[in-house]
């Protein structure tokens, strides 16, 4: 029968200097890690996403002694990867937010015409700016939820707080992009 | 989301179609290159070599300092001949680390 070790057993092993305990940690969480990396750099960024995702393993191979398991491996793990990609936003400021070419295209499937086109490419353009102006925790919630599929259990998780947090930082979002969509003039049913 | 009133239901649906978009993954090789890179960070370095490094460093430091004063150098241009070098090999990691990750997104 195979064995499997959880996540604190896991760490223990590594910590007594077991590598392979380590890879495995790695191989379990290096999937969500890059996508909150990427949910909080957004699209265009999985370079920075990839930097970020091998940053924060090599902080927490670093932290592994001092880590005495008051919080869970994963949210200890995450909350260094949120902290990580926030602060790389912060400063590459200097790379402009711009929509992923396959968005466009996804925009010109959706509506043909070319006045109807080029206005739903500007609003999805527009929407993407206002995004770009919510606090960091909505844009990595409504990235997570929206572009990678995630439920609202995931978001949870990755962001390392309760379900019912998760779904209001949804429904905040939405709400504050409905108030600035509509002060840019976008009507966007 | 049952709870979404109408106006919030066509944002949900406005925000699935503007962000759907396929979604990068890591590249494949990613565990060996991280295995790689600790393995390269956690090359143990010798604390002899640190503190003959560094007595080598002090020992410098005090000869360049009494021999540029011997030749009549003042005080401000003694630091500088002794500071500067150390700016330099203290800033050449620092670019290396930048221009070797900004070439590697290049790449990409």
């Amino acid at each position: 029968m195979i064995r499997v070790d959880s996540d604190s057993q896991l760490v223990a092993r590594a910590q007594g200097g077991d590598q392979d305990a380590f890879a495995e940690l790695v191989r379990r969480h290096s999937d969500h890690v890059f996508r909150l990396a990427l949910s909080i750099l957004g699209q265009g960024f999985s370079a920075e996403a990839e930097d970020v995702t091998q940053e924060v393993f090599l902080k927490v191979h670093h932290a592994l002694p001092s880590f005495r398991g008051e919080a869970e491996v994963g949210s200890w793990i995450y909350r260094i990867t949120f902290n990580q990609a926030v602060n790389l936003k912060a400063r590459a400021r200097y790379r402009k937010p711009h929509l992923d070419d396959t968005v466009l295209s996804h925009s010109v499937t959706a509506e043909p015409g070319p006045h109807s086109l080029l206005e739903t490419a500007q609003r999805d353009r527009s929407l993407a700016a206002c995004i770009q102006t919510l606090p960091e925790v909505y844009q990595a919630a409504l990235r997570l939820y929206y572009w990678m599929g995630a439920s609202v259990a995931e978001v949870a998780a990755l962001l390392d707080v309760p379900e019912n947090t998760a779904k209001s930082y949804l429904h905040r979002a939405r709400q504050l992009l409905q108030g600035l969509l509509k002060e840019k003039g976008y009507s966007y049913v | 989301m049952s709870e979404m009133d109408p106006r919030e239901v066509e944002m949900d649906s406005l925000l699935r179609r503007s962000m759907a978009a396929p979604v990068p993954s890591l590249r494949p090789d990613f565990d060996q290159r991280l295995m790689g890179e600790l393995r390269r960070r956690s090359q143990p370095s010798s604390q002899f070599s640190r503190i003959l490094l560094a007595g080598y460093g002090g020992v410098s430091v005090v000869v360049s300092t009494v021999v540029m004063r011997g030749q009549g150098l003042g005080w401000g241009a003694t630091a500088v001949m002794i500071l500067g070098p150390l700016i330099l090999v203290a800033t050449v990691p620092w670019v290396w680390r930048a221009t070797h990750s900004t070439t590697r997104h290049i790449a990409r």
